[in-house]
């Protein structure tokens, strides 16, 4: 394939996967296990995703320059790569967020009526 | 910045492959390892059972590693390589294929970017000057012809300094000169010259290789005798050695100090003349040119081409109208001086000419028909290479059908055509770089062999290698591109499912058109060669009207010299003695201008009764002084009264010899030998015919031989001589032996235009020779590549119809019937091409009549050999597809499908 495609434009789920992982780095940097495990305790289990597609989505995020990432050591002093939003990335994430509001209240309305 | 930073991991990840891969694996390990330890701890699994459920969980390691890896763009590259390596591949099994791409696209490429390079360095080429396109050239125009004309020098001080027009105004003036190295005689030689402003370097804004250039120290009169070399002449004369500065030379006998070396190539402001080789500051007019009229003083029309640079913010129009006016007051301080009253200023950064200077028609023309044959080349090369690409997809179009239907993108599909392209145009633009680096070696061999140096001064420089490459370019999407577009839009899922006809028959048109043109093109090329050898070939077989073989030639300039007349006659008299006195020579003279000669000269006779146009009433003819036994040693034939003796001396009657042609026009119907007219005008000194000579060719081998005039010169006193000597055996043999002769009587005195009559007469040839052999070279290429066209076409026609044909044998059909079948189809593109390239041709030929000698440009015999030629090529072409078809089994052909 020529270029990465934008996945807000083709495919809902892999959009949400971004969303999803830049809501869970919004309150500190993580590596991957730990934003699969986060979004989990966020959505209460409810969200179950492959784990393994996280890491095409962190790599199409850090691409889109709205992460960057980092070896650090985990409190076990163990090697991970650990994940953080950059200024760019926070601000997606709120055009993102409003974004899924609109789409889901229209979603909603048609549904609805 | 975040695309920044997007862009650097995006870079990483590409570039540092394998760095990307182990942090991914570190990264999915870490993951697992995690959630297997969770799950031990969470939910009390062993060790084993919480790893396999942490790698369920994870989901396919593979698909993700791969959806990583086209994320990084890893996959886009592993497939271009595959690409290309399917594509070499294809080219090894196709290796005729790939060396006719390889070798029409190289000549092609080539070709065009070294016409480019000539037209470039003619046309479009700055000089080496600072702001070059500041720099622009005054010519005063003269107020009754309204012609420009140089200005003299007074002129050009009072606009140099008085105008204010310019943000500085310079002047040259190109001369021959004889230059030695003192104390060396081996290196006299006369080259061509500038005399130049003390500004001219200044003006035009040039820094020195080595040295210095000329500054305003060098402005007075006659106190600097230092000269500036051309860097062509420092490396060629000097070795490119910089000590050449401060090196002593003499110039037409007075001693001169080498001070610098000019800016590379820097060939002088003229775009059509001679390459100056050396720079002189015009303040030394007079000790280089002792017994000259004064250059340096004078209104009105004069001597000086001038170059000066457009002030800051003033166009050319404004500057123009500026000087006009200054003219006016110039004309009113000398009115007597026949002075401009208006000038024209025309743009430099190319170099210039006196805009009345008609550009050599020859030369134009011939220019346009390189550029013209060399572009028609490539449309055909890019329409065989179209066609070659076209008629491999008809090969392949089983495999693309399946492919697309497997799921292959189009896209994807595309670029694999694209990639095939490229790979194949790759060794071509390697042979077109190795013949652009031809291209000045090229010149030097076409550029005609005069006294001083001539040509465009063609280089290899980056504007031509863009050139090149953006032929190469179009070269490759043509050829690449659209035969991919078309394989893959609709109509290929048909070819699988076995309807073929309808697209096929598509792209047969399509390749039918492609080879018509260029066949038609091709005709229209060989039309052209075939005029242009013919042309030559009946131009050699001319009477010359003197006999060339057997003669040695050689000139000396002895004015440059510093000689006076008296000098000078009695240098004549002894180096003839000389020559005579050695062996195996038969008769020597000397004689200005000879046949074929650089320079022409005229006389002008004033003839009672005789018409003409001219103001004074005189008739200007074309004149050669020669001494006497001029007419033995050049092998002229005597038709009636004698030749020039000693007894035609100076004090003696004064006489002359006049050809047959000019004979009967001056005096027709009477016997001319004892004929009078006047010298110079009415009142010009009595001279009478004593001899008169059969016509011969002088100035070129053009119809009509010019009617010519012969003067003694012991008569006529004239500096510039050639030495004509008639030898037993071989001329060339005897050229050094009459240079030593020379050398003997005067060891700084140089020698120039060294060559037997026959080179001589070679060098009238050579515009003809470089047209012949140039429109040769195209017609070949591309009647060549066309036949190579129509054979692919033609083949590949047998390889779609093998069913068709295979069916029509199984029915009966004849070898002879499928032979007629296959070679009538390329036998109809063949007319086709021929027909429309004919009307194209006769069209072409009426342009270049002016090009042809002594034949009309409807030569009969050029239009019928052409046709006889593609006929010939036409059969062959099709000849061998044609037999493949008859040797076709039957049996084998329908079981093929």
């Amino acid at each position: 394939m020529p270029a990465p495609r934008h996945p807000q434009e083709s495919d809902p789920l892999r959009g949400s996967i971004d969303l999803l992982v830049l809501k869970a780095l919004a309150l500190e940097p993580m590596h991957g296990w730990g934003i699969g495990l986060r979004i989990g305790q966020i959505s209460n289990g409810r969200l179950d995703v492959n784990q393994g597609s996280l890491y095409p989505a962190l790599q199409r995020l850090e691409h889109r320059g709205w992460i960057e990432s980092d070896w650090q050591s985990t409190e076990n002093n163990r090697r991970a790569r650990y994940y953080a939003l950059t200024k760019a990335g926070r601000k997606a994430l709120g055009e993102e967020v409003e974004k899924w509001h609109r789409f889901a209240e229209t979603m909603a309305l048609v549904l609805d009526s | 910045m975040s695309h920044l930073k997007g862009l650097r991991a995006r870079l990483r990840s590409v570039f540092a492959s394998r760095k990307s891969e182990s942090r991914m694996e570190e990264e999915f390990e870490f993951h697992v390892e995690m959630e297997t330890k969770r799950l031990v701890i969470e939910e009390g699994l062993a060790e084993s059972e919480a790893r396999r459920r942490a790698l369920v969980a994870f989901g396919g390691l593979d698909s993700y590693r791969e959806q990583m890896r086209d994320g990084r763009g890893v996959r886009w590259f592993s497939d271009l390589w595959a690409d290309v390596r399917y594509a070499l591949r294809a080219m090894r099994r196709a290796p005729g294929f790939a060396i006719a791409v390889a070798v029409t696209l190289g000549l092609g490429i080539g070709v065009n970017g070294m016409v480019f390079g000539y037209a470039d360095s003619l046309l479009f080429r700055k000089v080496p000057a600072r702001d070059a396109e500041q720099l622009v050239s005054l010519f005063g125009v003269d107020p009754k012809t309204k012609q420009p004309n140089l200005i003299s020098y007074g002129d050009f001080v009072a606009y140099r300094d008085k105008s204010g027009v310019f943000d500085g105004f310079a002047g040259m003036t190109g001369i021959p000169l004889n230059v030695a190295m003192t104390g060396s005689a081996e290196v006299a030689d006369m080259v061509w010259g500038e005399m130049v402003t003390e500004n001219f370097f200044s003006v035009l804004g040039m820094t020195p290789v080595v040295g210095r250039l000329f500054t305003a120290n060098d402005a007075p009169q006659g106190a600097n005798p230092f000269a500036v070399l051309s860097y062509e002449s420092w490396t060629r004369r000097f070795g490119g050695d910089p000590s050449v500065v401060g090196r002593r030379i003499r110039i037409n006998g007075s001693e001169f100090t080498i001070v610098g070396v000019a800016p590379r190539g820097f060939r002088g402001m003229r775009s059509f003349g001679f390459w100056p080789e050396i720079w002189v500051p015009i303040g030394m007019h007079d000790v280089a040119l002792p017994n000259s009229a004064r250059l340096l003083e004078g209104h009105g029309e004069g001597g000086l081409m001038t170059v000066g640079r457009l002030r800051r913010g003033v166009d050319l129009a404004l500057t123009e109208r500026a000087a006009s006016r200054f003219a006016k007051q110039i004309a009113t301080e000398h009115p007597a001086a026949n002075p401009a009253e208006s000038v024209m200023i025309i743009p430099a950064a190319v170099g210039f000419d006196n805009p009345a200077f008609v550009k050599p028609a020859v030369l134009f023309l011939a220019s346009a028909m390189g550029v013209f044959a060399s572009i028609v080349t490539l449309v055909i090369i890019c329409a065989n290479l179209a066609n070659l690409q076209l008629s491999r997809l008809a090969q392949r179009s089983g495999e693309i059908a399946i492919r697309l239907s497997l799921g292959c993108s189009r896209a994807r599909l595309t670029r694999q055509m694209v990639v095939e392209s490229a790979v194949l145009a790759i060794p071509g633009v390697i042979i077109a770089a190795g013949i652009l680096r031809l291209g000045p070696l090229i010149e030097s061999s076409l550029a005609p062999h005069l006294q001083f140096r001539v040509g465009f001064g063609a280089s290899v420089d980056s504007r031509v290698a863009l050139f090149t490459a953006g032929i190469a370019l179009v070269a490759i999407v043509l050829f690449g591109l659209v035969p991919a577009l078309k394989a893959s839009g609709a109509g290929s899922l048909s070819i699988l499912i076995g309807a073929k006809r309808t697209s096929t028959g598509r792209r047969q048109r399509l390749r039918g058109v492609l080879v018509v043109s260029q066949l038609a093109l091709s005709v229209i090329l060989l039309v052209g060669a075939t005029l242009f050898v013919r042309s030559m070939l009946i131009a050699r077989g001319a009477d010359l009207g003197f006999d060339p073989r057997h003669r040695a030639l050689m000139s000396v300039n002895v004015a440059l010299q510093g000689y006076d007349e008296a000098r000078g006659r009695r240098f004549f008299d002894e180096t003839l003695d000389r020559v005579r006195a050695m062996p195996n020579v038969v008769s020597a003279a000397w004689g200005f201008p000879v046949p074929f000669d650089t320079y022409g000269r005229t006389l002008a006779l004033y003839i009672e009764g005789a018409e003409t146009r001219s103001k004074d009433g005189t008739i200007s003819i074309s004149a050669s002084t020669g001494s006497d036994g001029f007419v033995g040693a050049l092998g002229l034939p005597l038709l009636a009264g004698r030749e020039f003796t000693m007894g035609d001396s100076a004090n003696a009657p004064l006489v002359m010899m006049v050809s047959e042609r000019l004979a009967r026009r001056l005096w027709p119907g009477k016997n001319p030998i004892g004929q009078r007219a006047r010298r110079g005008g009415p009142t010009g000194p009595e001279i009478t015919v004593v001899g008169v000579l059969g016509d011969a060719k002088f100035e070129s081998l053009g119809p009509p031989t010019q009617a010519r005039l012969y003067v003694p010169l012991r008569q006529r006193y004239r500096d510039l001589q050639t030495l004509i000597v008639h030898t037993r055996d071989d001329a060339a043999a005897a050229i050094p032996k009459l240079r030593r002769v020379v050398v003997a009587a005067d060891p700084t005195l140089p020698v120039f235009g060294a060559m037997t009559m026959e080179q001589s007469v070679e060098n009238g040839f050579s515009i003809s020779r470089t047209a012949a052999s140039v429109a040769g070279f195209f017609g070949g290429l591309a009647i060549l590549i066309s036949s190579v066209g129509l054979y692919a076409v033609v083949a590949s026609r047998v390889q779609e119809r093998t069913r068709e044909i295979g069916v029509r044998v199984a029915l009966g059909s004849t070898p002879r019937d499928v032979m007629v079948l296959v070679m009538a189809s390329g036998a109809r593109l063949g007319l086709i091409g021929l027909t429309i390239g004919l009307i194209g041709a006769a069209a072409v030929a009426r342009t270049l009549g002016a090009l042809l000698y002594g034949m009309s440009p409807a030569d009969p015999f050029t239009f019928a050999l052409v046709p006889v030629a593609l006929a010939t090529i036409v059969l062959v072409a099709t000849y061998f597809p044609a037999r493949r078809a008859v040797k076709l089994d039957p049996i084998e052909a329908l079981r093929n499908e």
